[in-house]
């Protein structure tokens, strides 16, 4: 501003020094004064058009010009608020659709670690995955000696969740927290600074048992200690033992795994001492593996040459313990990669929503780009003048894309909004848990940037090939000639593929929502495979209370027999997992008899659940073949098993399986016998593929984790507070959690987050749709409007109203025709990917049946009103305005 | 196609009064007056330029750096902007200069058969 202050000045002496030695000149010719300064102004011209051609040959800044094109974009925007609306509309519903999509995708996968430079830590373990659920683990002994060992890290940490009985001195009740036990180089290692006291210290995780100090986490200072800033020093019970608080973890370290948030953490020598089963001695055993091993890399250490150590480490460990540490794969993976290979289908589903979106948003540019080129002749009068007056095509691409640049802001804008709601929307996705489970969607920073670049992204997308389309004007026929001059072929033909794409896409996307839908209709109608009416859970944890084995084991015989004494319960029964609940499923690794285990494989791990002998008629799971457990099943009595059909079949697919044996836990683990064979049923969500299970009776594994299922006789809900009550009695402090009918869970896991999905992809099908429906509209009146002087003429030399209405008509018909050919032969190809995440038929017929009958009335729909409109057209009106 | 055409047209016209600008200069730093008188007489008053486009015309060669702009005091004390060539704006002028005269070449060996045609 003060250059152009200071240019303007000198530009105005300059003109005055001129007048005035002009005058002077004048008046040395021989003129009076008054005359001389009249000449002298004639001479010069005005002064005023000599300045403004003069600021003309400065030129602008590229900022003034970029500014420039922003208020005359704005004007532009401004003067055509139906362009603006439609296209600011189409825009933010497809990243509307973005910026949810991906706040999800966020939340389950992409999120990094709450941690500095979260790209350096990495995952390191013995593969622990159980039916393609990846999982990398390690014992605290594998830990030592692949930290003492190992050369690729800045310090390798490694932690593990365990659920603590958390109360705030010897007299309040327990409750149940998850927290972490971890190793003293936990913060260090991490670079996480307490918000409050200090972090553990590498002498804290030497001694066993000795160093009773926690780190309490934010949400649980926040809720439960009202952030006491004085909580220092103070003593908290977790597990009936006292902890010191030596510090507070800050808000923003949420923990390493996106789905919980540690409620604390505490020192990984602790475990012993607040485990109460004197038989597992997590410290010491070499396969208890429940550690996650995460490192810091040094700089310019690659992931593989940590794995190729790892994998070096790992076999001097196998030599030197042979029992423990045989055929074990040890892996090394980025944050992300472990993301992926933990849950394949909530990667899946992420992977799928993302792309449906991003084809939405496909969809809403080639709206909007379709609408620019519907423009072009419209402005091309505009254009023709202003390169005729010297503007150069760059110049007027830039100008133009300036103009997408504002729709794109204002449709990104707007679009935030509606990702708003798709996340909220989204949030059912949390179970209902009484752990703080925390698959958080949210609209963060991250959503927000995402949002802005495809913004910016698409406002190229849709408004480069327009401009370059706008801009090549002939001058001389585009001043002469506004709006009606010939269609030019390769115009048409754009806008035409454009179109035709649409509705292709918007296909594909109502295709895979009644695919997604049938699918799963078709699961729920089928049923999971037992009851799930009449049914309420408890789980306890007596571990938390200190109970030894005994006592534990006492308490469950004891809460089970009372619970079918409690009027209204038809039967109780104990089990360590419930069905579709995948978070306390156990693992359980068998080898049947007469199986090798492939070289350089271990043995395989399944699923699995241990039952007492009420758990298949309480739960109406039928037992097929042989039988289910009886209470002369005992743990002195020979060890038995029931297995489902589908590992029956997987194994023994001839002959039948009762009284086959497979050895437990490890090659060498004890035999143990079939005795029944269960019908398959669904075991983590509903339309998971058939996969293999195997029951095995409480009184031979017992657990302490168990979850009371009562059949009810009334209504299962009121029979909380009564079975409340029946564990009152037993132990007054006994927390009882997850307290819920199977029903709602069963809603929840079953049905309520399916529709989630479904709702999510229809919704997305149908914005696919109405898109594709305007642009079709958009592009058969606009084609009417330039043929309405053609039509007009045919009219005029008699054409029927049915001949013109065909003849636009058929241009748009044909368009969705081939729109619609190519969006089922896509739907084929999506079919068959979606085959891989969710069961159903490999074909679906009717959905083709239905699906693109639908959408071809729709689109003829769309096309019939314009056409209609053509061929009301009066003739003498259309060509007098000629 | 016509839009080059046309761009092309003007730019020439522009460029004469450049080049007869440069051409001036290649006698010594002037300011804005005197280059006008020294043009109209350099032509011995064929040419009447209007003065005020010569100032949009000396700001273009400034930003184009073939003469540069520089404040000084003229002969009887009074403050001025003096104008004065570059080496780039020397240089230009040779390369307009023999493009000029190979046009003006080109337009009188076009010019005589045009005149002949006319007559008949």
């Amino acid at each position: 501003m003060k250059l152009w202050r200071r240019r303007e000045e000198s530009l105005d002496n300059e003109i005055r020094d001129y007048l005035d030695r002009e005058t002077q000149w004048n008046i040395e010719a021989g003129m009076s004064p008054e005359e001389a300064s009249y000449a002298a102004q004639r001479k010069l011209g005005s002064t005023s058009v000599v300045k403004e051609n003069t600021r003309a040959a400065w030129g602008w800044t590229s900022l003034e010009r970029f500014w420039q094109d922003l208020q005359y974009g704005f004007r532009m925007l401004i003067k055509n608020p139906g362009f603006t609306l439609v296209a600011v509309i189409s825009l933010a519903i497809g990243i509307g659709a973005n910026s949810a999509m991906f706040s999800l995708a966020d939340g389950l996968i992409l999120r990094p670690l709450p941690v500095p430079h979260p790209n350096e830590i990495v995952t390191a373990g013995y593969d622990t995955s159980v039916g393609g659920f990846g999982s990398i683990s390690a014992s605290y002994r594998d830990y030592l000696d692949f930290r003492n060992t190992s050369k690729s890290f800045d310090g390798l940490l490694a932690h593990t969740s365990y659920s603590f009985g958390f109360s705030k001195g010897p007299d309040s009740p327990a409750q149940l927290k998850m927290g972490m036990l971890v190793t003293g180089n936990f913060f260090r290692v991490l670079g996480v600074e307490p918000e409050l006291g200090r972090g553990f210290s590498d002498e804290e995780d030497q001694v066993p048992g000795r160093d009773a100090v926690v780190v309490l986490g934010h949400d649980l200072w926040e809720k439960d200690f009202a952030a006491d800033t004085t909580i220092l020093g103070k003593h908290i019970r977790l597990s009936g033992i006292e902890f010191t608080v030596i510090g507070v973890a800050p808000e923003r370290f949420t923990g390493l795994d996106n789905y919980f948030r540690p409620a604390l953490f505490v020192p990984v020598t602790m475990w012993p001492k607040v485990l109460s089963d004197p038989k597992i001695k997590p410290l010491d055993a070499r396969d208890y593996r429940q550690l996650t091993l995460r490192g810091r890399l040094k700089p310019g250490v690659s992931v593989g040459q940590t794995q190729a150590e790892f994998t070096g480490i790992a076999k001097a460990l196998e030599r030197a313990y042979p029992e423990t540490n045989r055929n074990r794969v040890v892996k090394v993976r980025t944050e992300f990669q472990r993301r992926l290979e933990r849950s394949p289908p909530d990667a899946q589903i992420a992977t799928m929503l993302l792309v449906l979106a991003m084809a939405v948003l496909l969809v809403a540019c080639a709206n909007v780009a379709g609408l620019l080129l519907s423009r072009a002749p419209v402005r091309a009068r505009e254009m023709a003048l202003r390169l005729a007056i010297g503007a150069g095509r760059p110049r007027l691409i830039r100008q133009l894309l300036t103009e997408s640049l504002l729709v794109a802001i204002a449709g990104g804008l707007l679009g935030l909004a509606i990702g708003y709601a798709g996340v909220g929307f989204l949030s059912h996705l949390q179970p209902p848990t009484d752990f703080p489970s925390q698959i958080s969607v949210q609209l963060d920073q991250r959503a927000l940037l995402f949002s802005l670049t495809i913004s910016l992204l698409s406002a190229i997308f849709f408004g480069l090939a327009p401009a370059m389309q706008t801009t090549r004007t002939d001058v001389i026929s585009g001043l002469r000639t506004a709006g009606a001059e010939t269609p030019h072929r390769r115009r048409l033909l754009g806008r035409n593929a454009l179109v035709a794409g649409q509705v292709a896409l918007s296909l594909v996307l109502l295709m895979v929502s009644t695919f997604i839908y049938r699918g799963f209709r078709q699961t729920l109608g089928a049923g999971p495979g037992f009851r799930t009416d009449h049914l309420l859970m408890l789980s306890f944890d007596p571990t938390l209370l200190r109970y030894n084995e005994n006592q534990t084991q006492q308490f469950y015989r004891q809460v089970v027999e009372r619970a079918a004494t409690v009027p209204g319960v038809k039967s109780a029964a104990l089990a360590s997992g419930v069905p579709m609940d995948g978070s306390n499923l156990g693992s359980m690794s068998i080898l049947p008899e007469g199986f090798q285990i492939p070289k350089g494989q271990e043995i395989p791990s399944i699923f699995g659940s241990t039952v007492d002998e009420h758990y298949f008629d309480t739960m109406d799971l039928s037992v097929a073949r042989g039988r289910g457990f009886r209470a002369s099943d005992t743990a002195s009595s020979p060890r038995v098993a029931v297995v489902n059909e589908q590992l029956a079949k997987h194994y023994w697919p001839e002959k039948d399986a009762i009284g086959r044996r497979f050895r437990l836990d490890s090659p060498d683990g004890p035999w143990v016998e079939i005795v029944g064979v269960a019908k398959t049923t669904k075991y983590l969500w509903i339309a998971e593929s058939p996969m293999d299970f195997v029951y095995l009776p409480l009184a031979q594994h017992p657990q302490t984790q168990m979850t009371l299922l009562a059949q009810s006789s009334g209504d299962a809900a009121a029979l909380a507070q009564p079975l409340r009550q029946m564990v009152r009695e037993l132990d007054v402090n006994q927390p009882v959690f997850d307290v819920r009918t199977f029903d709602d869970f069963y809603q929840f896991r079953a049905v309520g987050q399916p529709n989630v999905v479904i709702r999510t992809v229809g919704m997305m099908g149908l914005m696919g749709l109405v898109l594709a429906l305007v642009g079709l509209y958009g592009l058969v009146s606009y084609a009417a409007t330039r043929r309405s002087r053609e039509i007009g003429i045919r009219m005029a030399i008699g054409a029927a109203r049915g001949t013109v209405l065909r003849m636009v008509l058929r241009q748009g018909v044909v368009l969705a025709l081939i729109g619609i050919a190519i969006g089922l032969a896509a739907s084929v190809g999506a079919k068959r990917l979606l085959n891989t995440i969710f069961t159903g038929d490999e074909v679906d017929f009717v959905t083709y049946l239905l699906v693109a009958p639908a959408l071809l009335a729709v689109t003829a729909l769309a096309v019939y009103i314009p056409a209609r409109r053509a061929s009301r057209i009066d003739p003498m009106r259309v060509l007098r305005y000629e | 196609m016509s839009t080059r055409q046309d761009r092309d047209k003007l730019e020439l016209l522009q460029g004469t009064l450049d080049m007869l600008i440069l051409r001036t200069l290649l006698f010594g730093p002037a300011h804005g007056h005197a280059i006008a008188h020294a043009i109209e007489r350099g032509s011995e008053d064929v040419l009447e330029i209007e003065h005020g486009s010569l100032y949009p015309a000396l700001h273009r060669l400034v930003k184009q750096r073939f003469i540069a702009a520089k404040d000084g005091l003229s002969e009887n004390n009074r403050k001025a902007k003096y104008y004065s060539l570059t080496a780039l704006g020397r240089k230009h002028l040779t390369a307009e200069n023999s493009k000029w005269e190979r046009l003006a070449q080109a337009i009188a060996r076009i010019m005589r058969p045009a005149g002949e045609e006319s007559q008949s």
